[in-house]
């Protein structure tokens, strides 16, 4: 059987917010359970592989935004296809408001993908803290570093709901459509999280007809469980410490 | 400078003293001497007869500072510069009022102080810099700066107004470009950088943000008036204009290195015919290894070698200085660092093991690790705890432990092994 092959799309540009940390969780979970992976960084310039079962994109600055932008476009159909044929994204901040249908920026505007049913529009408000979500896939703890407000189509099904951190509870979180995912919590979210990264593992290895063995829990994976221990440790600890909002200098 | 300055200096000193004896080396007297006297600053900085020069940078003020200091005085040059670390104008302000006498005189030749990136532009209005040393962008701050290039900007802004030098890292894609940002010939520009050999050898390069700004995402090419051209554990071979200067670094550590060559080449500017090597050299050798950084303090009958850390650059470049994975290892980092996302960009591999991860954030590093494969002792975010766990295992051949810390653990640390604060030390 071919490897999982993860693409990352960009990662010198789009990549700045620990985001290859997200790769790493899913490679690294995935072999443990005993899947092959192979992980394809995509640079500007460079083609697209012919299959991917799971996209993951970061975050970046505007500059770096700009500078990618035109390949991205080049390569939109692909990303499109991709997602409705149900391969798996995991998108956050800048990356993800790039597969949206746009971001506004005050007279900037920069056109968007379209694989997530919203539009991004940068504030003067910047948000900075931890920050726990239930979402679709289990409860969520990460760091939130953004000035972004993302406005959701009707018909988008939010990631989740902010139940604690830096962001007002209650207030709706990302978006998640098929078996993509895009998100605001960094941290990055994946290494700490692994029910969503074992949900995303599982969605990207069904569609193959592969079944996907999970670490999470009492029966889970021998080879999960220094992953998982520490996983669950530090999110405890984030936890704690979520109400305390760092204090802008 | 005259009478007018000896209410608001006597204030301020009397404010200071009250600060001290509440412990603590407060800001607010700088702050009331600025309001009651806002030209007071400028009105002393006028004295020095080399000028003020400001050192900004994502990483390495502080010992960049330190070194220009040492290696003027070495010429017979009086320096007033700041405490490491004290660096937004109050601090800067509180510092000056310490030394100043009541009528605003200061025994100095040439302030050297190291100046917050964010409040450096802002500053420029009541303190003037004859001379901005601009030592690198980095990613860094995130959750404070949002965007690289603005604290790049920050610093190119700020140096624009300096009234004589610029002396900027000709190695680093933001900085390397300010003389596009110059009308005419004044501020002069000075480069000061390494050889491609030298950052070639390093398994990581520099570490220096790249410019998506730009069409040329990589630095200028310039000739540099100071550049490293050799480094081998501790000693560096630094060429300032056309001799070969042989020194002896407070740490080791490319980074260490290059601040090194930005202190020499901004003491030739300044000294002009009067920089002389051998003094230059002299400083070097006598240099103390600033605080947490390669410093070996006594810990029972061993040593600890500490190993700070402020940003991915700094942790990356220590890693890549490490000669060999060293024997016992203590990790700490606590919220003093708000945002660790970037541990997942750093190469961890100079540690074959480590033996306690400690501080708030023990098990998001312990997980980090984990995902690499690197063998984890124990995890104890108490450091009280992984202090007393170090020293209960056996001591090391070399009989040096390392203790890899960002600022907060290293200071705690210090303290708990009984090794108090001094304010003016670095
Ligand atoms: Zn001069």
């Amino acid at each position: 059987m071919s490897a999982l092959t993860i693409v990352q799309l960009y990662p010198d540009e789009m990549g700045v917010a620990g985001d290859a940390g997200n790769v790493l969780a899913l490679s690294t979970r995935a072999r443990r359970s005993g899947h092959a992976t192979e992980v394809v960084r995509h640079e500007v310039g460079q083609e697209l592989p012919a299959n991917a079962d799971i996209v993951v994109i970061g975050g970046g600055p505007m500059s770096a935004m700009r500078r990618i932008h035109a390949d991205l476009m080049a390569n939109a159909q692909t990303l499109k296809l991709w997602a409705d044929s149900g391969v798996s994204f995991f998108a956050y901040g800048a990356g993800a408001e790039l597969l949206s249908h746009g971001v506004t920026a005050g007279e900037a505007e920069l056109s968007g993908v379209g694989v997530f049913p919203f539009r991004a529009e940068r504030t003067g408000e910047r948000v900075v803290g931890y920050l726990i979500v239930d979402s679709v896939d289990g409860p969520v703890v990460g760091f939130a570093d953004h000035a972004s407000r993302w406005l959701r189509n009707d018909s988008a099904e939010s990631f989740g709901v902010v139940s604690a951190g830096v962001v007002p509870a209650g207030q709706a979180e990302g978006v998640i459509i098929g078996s993509a995912i895009a998100t605001l919590i960094g941290g990055p979210v994946l290494p700490l999280n692994p029910d969503v990264t074992d949900a995303i593992l599982s969605r990207a290895l069904a569609r193959r007809g592969e079944t996907y063995s999970a670490g999470a829990g009492q029966e889970g994976l021998e080879e999960h469980r220094a992953l998982d221990h520490y996983a669950s440790e530090a999110r405890a600890v984030i936890r704690r410490n979520a109400e305390h909002h760092f204090k802008r200098i | 400078m005259g009478f007018s300055y000896v209410l608001p200096i006597l204030i301020g000193k009397t404010l200071r003293v009250l600060a001290r004896l509440r412990g603590g080396g407060s800001a607010f007297p700088g702050y009331a001497a600025l309001r009651l006297a806002p030209r007071f600053l400028h009105e002393v900085a006028s004295q020095f007869e080399h000028g003020v020069v400001f050192v900004l940078g994502s990483n390495g003020k502080s010992t960049t500072t330190h070194m220009l200091s040492e290696v003027l005085r070495a010429h017979g040059v009086r320096v007033f510069t700041n405490p490491s670390g004290a660096n937004l104008p109050q601090g800067i302000a509180s510092s000056l009022l310490a030394e100043v006498s009541l009528t605003g005189r200061l025994k100095a030749d040439i302030a050297v102080l190291e100046v917050d990136e964010a409040y450096a532009l802002e500053f420029t209005k009541v303190l003037r810099p004859s001379t901005v040393l601009m030592l690198n962008t980095q990613v860094d701050q995130l959750y404070r700066f949002y965007e690289t290039e603005r604290v790049a900007d920050m610093m190119l802004d700020t140096s624009a107004r300096a009234t004589e030098h610029i002396v900027t890292n000709r190695e680093d894609p933001y900085l390397s470009k300010i003389a596009r940002r110059i009308v005419g010939d004044q501020p002069d520009v000075t480069y000061f950088g390494a050889s491609a050999e030298v950052i070639a050898s390093s398994p990581h390069g520099l570490f220096n943000a790249t410019d998506y700004r730009d069409g040329e995402s990589s630095s200028e090419e310039h000739v540099a008036l100071g550049e490293l051209r050799g480094l081998e554990g501790a000693s560096a071979t630094v060429a300032v204009r056309d001799s070969e200067i042989e020194i002896v670094l407070p740490a080791k550590g490319l980074h260490y290195a290059i601040d090194a060559a930005a202190a020499l080449a901004t003491a030739a500017v300044v000294l002009g015919e009067g920089f002389v090597d051998s003094a230059a050299q002299r400083a070097f050798e006598r240099m103390k290894p600033a605080y947490g950084r390669g410093e070996l303090l006594q810990f029972g009958d061993e040593q600890v070698e500490f190993v700070m850390f402020k940003n991915a650059a700094s942790l990356q470049l220590n890693l890549d200085a490490l000669p060999e994975p060293p024997e016992q290892v203590l990790l700490a980092i606590d919220e003093g660092t708000p945002d660790i996302s970037w541990i997942y960009d750093i190469d961890f591999s100079g540690l074959d093991h480590v033996d306690v991860i400690t501080g708030a954030k023990a098990w998001q590093i312990a997980l980090r690790l984990e995902h690499e494969g690197i063998p984890i002792g124990r995890v104890e975010p108490d450091l009280r705890r992984a202090i007393d766990i170090m020293r209960s295992l056996p001591k090391p051949s070399r009989g040096i432990k390392t203790w890899v810390v960002n600022y907060e653990q290293m200071m705690l640390a210090r303290k708990l092994i009984g090794f108090g604060e001094l304010e003016n030390q670095r």
